[in-house]
């Protein structure tokens, strides 16, 4: 077992009562994970502990066979980028600002950028689009434009694995595979790796090398899309059924739909 | 990066440095006398004609302008250390009662040492200051982990200062005479009654307070997209925060030793530097916060001084005029944000 980032029996949660139990994934440099799985299943809390914002309540997790927890976190901030979707309350910062922040591990004593730091950003940003709005305030921009500011920020930080949490959730579908496109753009260029949660289960089969489906207490399914994807697994990670929800091509109104009792309607 | 951007920063710089230097001018030479600036010259160089012209400059004027510099840049500077460290733009020593805890542990001492006929010195006003400082900034973290609404935070930080000023004055009922008079004018907030002594002391409090925050600008910079990304640019955040509330608390108790409680100086001056330079990077507001927190207080001790002279209003009055209104600004502006 050689992978370049790995979790051993790592169980996730808040305040020692763990969310979802033994997960163990194993990925090589360059592949990308999805974590995929209904609202409120732990992808959330899955991501912040692999990206050691938030401690597994057990469990080790390993990137090239170290101890994520001992790493020190300037040695952290140079391999791993995160891109989360909590909400941020900037001040007169511009979207430059905000990617340029990713700089922050190889700046000196007082984080001044220097000509090269300041190429990396513009680079980044050129490569997801957004170095048009560079001088725009980043509180005044849209969502879509914002989630992509962010990607950017991450990429100036140079990782080698970058971890996200719905990363293409406000983007529009031509923006959602730009996004997912320079994804595999880095991974060819710099053998990048990814773990990210998506809620765009057919983006997830196009991109995904693995795929991690948590519901409940334990991991669903881990596995290639391939064996995600098997019949009626999905139907039953996210509990739908489709001849519940439509009929004749349409969707039902709720009271409508098998196994509904109208009287429950109140 | 702009050039317009850079320009715009320089100008600024210019301005506040203009602005120091003129108000520190004018505050020597108004007073109940008037000096004209050969007179202050001659004053200085001994040549002076007259020994009281010559006292009244160096003695009176010259160490008052010094502390109403320091402390008011002192001041701005722990404002915005706490806005930072709460994300807050309204918080401040001030509004959140650490200027009243540190009032309240320096009148203890004052009136238990006075009542022994023990001289009080700097350093144990300091001391004093400080333990007060962090005993309430203690109670506002405290509430801060059961509150996480802005105005709530304010709410409670208030309600801390009026137990700490309750505190106060049954302290200062319970004190004889004498020594009310000394405590009455220092606990409204006074520039008044500066020695070098004071001046050489803060000077030096101030000093090592202020490179110390100067070197925490690059950490600060991380901070300002939120916890979970300053961490994973592996800003060691347990630090950082005990840092703020040393250096906040350290910054608010030497300007609560030798000025007592003044008010939204720490709110006012952030805020309208941030505008002056159109942005927040902590390694351009630390020194201009600090410039100009002491340009507010400079021009608001001119004020105090001589509007109603030969009486002396106390200094918060004045900063609360022109501070309150700023407050009012920003959370009208936050309002319109949110909505609009």
């Amino acid at each position: 077992m050689d992978y370049y980032f790995h979790t051993e029996q790592v169980s996730v949660g808040y305040q020692g009562k763990s969310l979802v139990k033994d997960i163990g994934i194993g990925l090589k440099k360059g592949e990308i994970l999805t974590v995929i799985g209904p609202n409120g299943a732990g992808k959330s809390t899955f991501l912040k502990s692999v990206a050691r914002q938030l401690a597994p309540v057990s469990g080790t997790v390993y990137l090239e066979q170290r101890d994520l927890a001992v790493m020190s976190g300037s040695e952290l901030s140079k391999r791993m980028a995160v891109v989360f979707t909590e909400k941020m309350q900037t001040e007169l910062m511009t979207c430059e600002d905000v990617a340029a922040t990713g700089r922050y591990p190889y700046t000196g004593r007082f984080g001044i950028l220097s000509k090269a730091d300041r190429e990396k950003v513009e680079e980044a940003m050129a490569l997801v689009h957004v170095d048009e709005i560079r001088e725009q305030d980043f509180s005044r921009i849209s969502d879509g434009q914002r989630q992509r500011v962010m990607l950017a920020r991450a990429i100036c930080q140079e990782p080698e694995i970058l971890v996200m949490d719905e990363p293409v959730t406000f983007l529009d579908i031509r923006h959602k595979l730009e996004f997912l496109s320079v994804l595999l753009e880095l991974r060819e260029q710099k053998e990048l790796t990814v773990i990210m949660s998506l809620h765009e289960l057919e983006l997830a089969k196009l991109v995904s090398d693995k795929m991690l489906c948590l519901r409940g207490e334990y991991v669903e399914r881990y596995g290639t899309p391939e064996e995600v994807f098997e019949t009626d697994f999905i139907g039953r990670l996210y509990g739908i059924d489709e001849k519940t929800f439509i009929r004749n091509g349409k969707l039902l109104a709720y009271a409508r739909q098998v196994g509904r009792m109208p009287e429950e309607r109140s | 990066m702009g050039n317009n951007r850079i320009k715009r920063q320089i100008i600024a710089f210019l301005l506040l440095g203009v602005g120091v230097f003129a108000f520190v001018i004018l505050n020597i030479c108004i007073g109940s006398v008037r000096l004209s600036l050969q007179e202050i010259g001659l004053a200085l160089t001994g040549r002076g004609s007259e020994e009281t012209m010559a006292r009244i400059v160096w003695d009176i004027r010259f160490p008052r302008t010094a502390a109403v510099l320091i402390l008011g840049g002192a001041l701005a500077l722990s404002g915005y250390l706490l806005q930072t460290f709460f994300n807050n733009p309204i918080a401040g020593p001030f509004v959140l009662g650490i200027s009243s805890g540190a009032k309240m542990v320096v009148a203890l001492v004052m009136v238990f040492f006075m009542g022994r006929a023990v001289r009080v010195t700097q350093t144990a006003m300091i001391l004093a200051a400080f333990l007060g400082a962090v005993l309430s900034m203690g109670f506002v973290l405290l509430m801060s982990r059961r509150v996480n609404s802005m105005s709530m935070l304010v709410v409670s930080g208030v309600m801390i200062g009026y137990i700490c000023s309750a505190i106060t004055e049954l302290v200062v009922t319970f004190a004889n005479d004498a020594q009310i008079v000394n405590l009455h004018n220092w606990s409204r907030g006074s520039f008044s009654g500066m020695t070098w002594e004071n001046v050489r002391m803060m000077a030096v409090v101030v000093g090592v307070a202020f490179w110390l925050v100067f070197c925490l600008a690059k950490p600060l910079d991380a901070y300002r997209l939120g916890e979970s990304y300053a961490r994973n640019l592996g800003v060691n955040l347990r630090l950082l925060r005990v840092e703020l509330v040393i250096l906040s608390g350290v910054l608010s108790a030497c300007i609560v030793a030798f000025a007592g409680p003044i008010s939204f100086v720490g709110i006012a001056a952030p805020h309208l530097v941030k505008k002056l330079f159109g942005t927040a990077k902590p390694l351009l507001m630390v020194p201009a916060c600090f410039l100009g927190g002491s340009v507010f207080c400079l021009f608001c001790d001119l004020l105090a001084r001589t509007l109603l002279a030969p009486t002396e209003l106390s200094v918060s009055t004045v900063t609360a005029i022109f501070g309150a209104p700023v407050v009012l600004w920003i959370m009208a502006e936050r309002k319109r944000e949110r909505t609009g």
